[in-house]
């Protein structure tokens, strides 16, 4: 790997960390508070691709598993990984890394920026909200014993937000696309 | 950013922290086969006793404790509600004995020994050519210095929007703040290469002039 890559995948995930730290933004027309920082997985798909973009992801939990409280609400050190919700801890590494690998395969830079926008959506909603329910869903179940389909509607009132972050990766993808492209550059 | 690692003489801290880790793993295996009360409040008798000899103080061990136990107690309602109040027993004793444990763990363990660990664990990659441990430690060592830089553009970001009299939106700092942040990459992957941190005699990019 070159040291430009291994130097991207670090600066990510100071910015995956960074927006953890962000107070929850409410927004009026969704139950939930959203936080920032699973925003920031579907970003480092979309930004970084799907080989970096995973690597961006995994190294934010190998720090946070090492005791540095880097998840949002200060969450930090090996309990990370017995919570109710840690199915969609480890959903965060295959949601990088499906929204990368799409974003690689849909979007070039001589699309309309439409096309664009479109592509990176599509990447973003199947990374980021159908393969990261697909794990946290099913955990959430087991771990809380509740089954499938209860922790399912348990879940309902989060998809808007996260489609809502969807959109925004979408429109942040295409700007930086444009503005500094890195996705092409493929790790 | 603190860890959340504390200095400490007590026997947990001098324990090597493979075989902390091995216990807590082995401790989460056998909550996780046993279905009974009992035996899961024998479990967190002895997570929270592990946790005691951590010697945290009550007000720092329950400001560590409250992230992750707001989940729990949240979950193990839903399950009171929507399952049986002996499903939300389980899972509320299983999940809190874990998580007294993994704090005590990780506040007896420095970033340090973390990553020695780490480097074991990655060295049949190694031995592979899959993943380079000396690369890792790098790597959590640039976003530990470059975390606050982040959050200071952030800042500098929300105070350009008031001086054009916007309100700072996150979907509009956000293009910029990444472009600033991956546009230093290069001049930092150059100022590591010439340091020669990471073992290369002649970097390959230089030579192709890229």
């Amino acid at each position: 790997m070159k040291t430009r890559d291994l130097v991207l995948i670090a600066l990510f995930s100071a910015i995956i960390i960074a927006l953890g730290l962000l107070p929850p933004i409410p927004v009026a027309i969704i139950p939930v508070p959203i936080t920032a920082q699973s925003l920031g997985v579907m970003l480092a798909g979309v930004v970084l691709g799907a080989k970096r973009g995973t690597l961006a992801v995994l190294l934010t939990i190998l720090i946070a598993a090492i005791g540095l409280p880097v998840l949002s609400g200060g969450r930090g050190g090996l309990s990370i990984f017995n919570t109710p919700t840690t199915g969609y801890l480890i959903g965060w590494i295959f949601a990088a890394f499906v929204t990368g690998y799409l974003s690689e395969k849909l979007v070039n830079r001589q699309q309309s920026g439409l096309v664009q926008g479109v592509g990176f959506f599509i990447a973003s909603v199947t990374g980021g909200v159908v393969v990261l329910y697909a794990f946290g869903v099913p955990y959430l179940g087991y771990a809380a014993g509740t089954g499938l389909e209860k922790a399912f509607l348990g879940s309902l009132a989060f998809i808007p937000g996260d489609v809502l972050k969807a959109v925004l990766a979408a429109l942040a993808g295409r700007a930086v696309l444009a503005g500094y492209p890195l996705l092409p550059h493929r790790a | 950013m603190r860890s959340l690692h504390v200095e400490g003489t007590g026997w947990l801290y001098r324990l090597s922290p493979r075989v902390k880790l091995i216990s807590l793993a082995l401790f989460s295996i056998a909550l996780f086969m046993t279905r009974d009360p009992f035996l899961l409040a024998v479990g967190l008798l002895v997570g929270g006793g592990v946790l005691w000899q951590a010697h945290l103080g009550l007000k720092e061990t329950l400001s560590r404790l409250r992230p992750v136990m707001l989940t729990i107690t949240v979950i193990a309602l839903f399950s009171f509600v929507f399952a049986s109040p002996l499903e939300a027993t389980i899972s509320l004793f299983r999940l809190t004995a874990l998580t007294l444990l993994a704090t005590a763990i990780t506040a007896s363990v420095s970033i340090s020994q973390f990553m020695d660990e780490i480097t074991l664990a990655i060295r049949p990659l190694e031995k592979l050519g899959l993943a380079k441990a000396a690369d890792i430690g790098l790597a959590v060592g640039l976003v530990i210095r470059f975390v606050p830089e982040v959050v200071h553009r952030y800042e500098l970001l929300q105070d350009a929007h008031r001086a054009r009299g916007i309100r700072a939106k996150l979907h509009t700092i956000l293009v910029p703040l990444i472009i600033m942040t991956l546009k230093d990459a290069d001049a930092i992957a150059d100022a590591i290469d010439a340091r020669g941190f990471r073992g290369q005699t002649s970097s390959p990019d230089i030579l192709r002039g890229d």
